[in-house]
């Protein structure tokens, strides 16, 4: 019994300084997220990690679509973590049952960069509510694709649950938009 | 049956066990009263005016650099913001992967002509900095800023993890924060927003420009977007700021990409009252500045007026 008793009273001490090193002396209640994780903004590994229902969304930037090829893993934004790359913008998707976004860098084989971003928007409709939504004024249709607009430096357009924005840098990688755009629609189910 | 030396030992086991209870206690409480009380704050950055000085000046013209230039002069020279020795931070947006052409970051011209400026006055440094939305390094080489600000003879600081200080901003939203910490060190500071459309508040200008000293926190402010907007206006005061409307995003912002949303303004506003300046670059976006709500708030909370033509006003020509 006297062992029990002992063990009990060496333990309370030594669980109170445990508890007092991680709660006392760690990140306050009202402190906000830790620098570190903000500094990782862009970093695929600190972002929404890739789940099942993915798949269709990251096999899209495989291989080189449209002679266009991406120069690392895609970013992946969920609800959470859409404000840290649209900033402002994000609550016209959120709104609109937003599920996913991937943006990544690309390239064209001249090393003409671009980006591609493209948000999983759950379900068809929801897709063509953002798409008039952020429809320009003075942007383009595009010629057989009444789902497509075009602009300087920028092709947007929506297939199934997709919306699609590509944005170029340069006249080389404008030009390399259209033929993305294409290839996208055509691995989009 | 528990004998006398026995009693002896788990009275003093217990003793240890309540001294180590109390310590606890104590550390924990200490801890929690130090990350309370003992953060830095901002200071207030903002110099008297001089008697008979411009409150604000709006210049317009084909060249960014002569419009920042002409605008500095009619407040009176960077000498009125500006003193020998001092250490100057300016912020401009450069929050986002985008080329100068696509105005969703400050016009690189602008930033280069304020840091000349602000080393003719005679700073003893000048950084330039913003915490990116997009990846940092991309958004400073992209932007245009990174290479025109330091060929200027700005130090560019990077929003990396290292960069931030925490501080006690005591506003309704946050009431600490992790800042850039030019903005904790520095003797002035000069905010250098662009004009754009803003999907949530309506329009991204001088106020909200305050968004890009901190770490993490978007979400959060997001919630309560015209609050936390004159929260941090608050908490920063800066010296002087100077508007970009070179070119402005009139749609699909703040990230912008599209050629077809941006429109050619060639006017650069300048001034010391944040909620003017706001209330003139919502006029460009075609917006009623009464209409905005985080304008109403900053009237509301005594920070400047929305009536920008009831200030000592001057407009420059091209």
């Amino acid at each position: 019994m006297k062992y029990v008793v002992f063990t009990v009273l060496v333990l309370i001490p030594l669980m109170l300084v445990g508890w007092v090193v991680r709660e006392g002396r760690s990140v306050p209640p009202t402190a906000p997220l830790a620098s570190a994780e903000f500094s990782a903004i862009g970093a695929a590994s600190a972002l929404a990690k890739p789940d099942p229902d993915d798949a269709p969304l990251l096999a899209l930037f495989e291989g080189t679509p449209g002679g266009v090829k991406a120069k690392g893993m895609p970013a992946l934004y969920d609800e959470k973590r859409l404000f840290d790359y649209i900033d402002g913008a994000a609550p016209l998707y959120i709104d609109r049952h937003f599920r996913k976004l991937a943006a990544v860098e690309m390239a064209t084989t001249e090393g003409a960069d671009l980006t591609c971003d493209v948000y999983d928007m759950r379900e068809p409709e929801n897709a063509a509510s953002i798409f008039l939504s952020e429809k320009s004024a003075s942007s383009r249709t595009v010629d057989d694709w009444p789902q497509a607009l075009t602009g300087p430096m920028s092709f947007v357009f929506r297939k199934s649950r997709y919306y699609v924005k590509l944005t170029a840098f340069d006249k080389k990688s404008e030009a390399a938009l259209p033929g993305l755009a294409l290839a996208l629609r055509e691995r989009m189910q | 049956m528990i004998g006398r030396r026995d009693a002896l030992r788990i009275g003093a086991t217990s003793a240890m066990a309540l001294g180590s209870v109390a310590a606890g206690l104590w550390l924990h409480s200490r801890d929690r009263l130090v990350d309370t009380h003992s953060l830095p704050t901002i200071k207030d950055h903002r110099v008297p005016k001089p008697a008979g000085a411009v409150d604000m000046v709006i210049a317009h013209g084909a060249d960014p650099t002569l419009n920042v230039r002409r605008a500095i002069e009619a407040l009176g020279g960077m000498g009125r913001f500006v003193k020998k020795g001092e250490r100057v931070v300016i912020k401009p947006n450069i929050g986002w992967n985008r080329l100068p052409e696509q105005a969703a970051n400050t016009n690189p011209d602008v930033v280069a002509e304020i840091v000349r400026q602000v080393r003719a006055a005679g700073a003893s440094k000048v950084w330039v900095t913003d915490a990116s939305v997009n990846t940092p390094e991309q958004c400073f080489a992209r932007s245009g800023i990174q290479k025109a600000a330091g060929d200027a003879g700005a130090t560019i600081v990077l929003p990396e993890a290292r960069a931030f200080r925490e501080v006690d901003v005591a506003g309704r939203i946050l009431r600490t924060a992790d800042v850039l910490y030019p903005i904790v060190e520095a003797d002035r500071v000069i905010n250098v927003p662009i004009v754009k459309q803003h999907g949530l508040s309506g329009a991204t200008l001088s106020m909200k420009n305050w968004y890009g000293v901190l770490g993490g926190q978007r979400v959060t402010l997001h919630q309560s977007i015209f609050v936390s907007i004159v929260d941090l206006a608050v908490m920063v005061k800066p010296t002087l700021t100077i508007m970009d409307a070179t070119r402005a995003l009139m749609a699909n912002g703040p990230t912008g990409g599209n050629l077809a949303d941006v429109k050619t303004m060639d006017t650069v506003a300048a001034g010391t009252d944040e909620v003017a300046l706001d209330a003139f670059g919502a006029t460009l976006l075609g917006l009623d500045p009464f209409k905005l709500g985080f304008v109403i708030e900053g009237l509301r909370v005594g920070l400047g007026t929305p009536r920008y033509k009831d200030l000592k006003l001057v407009e420059l020509g091209s």
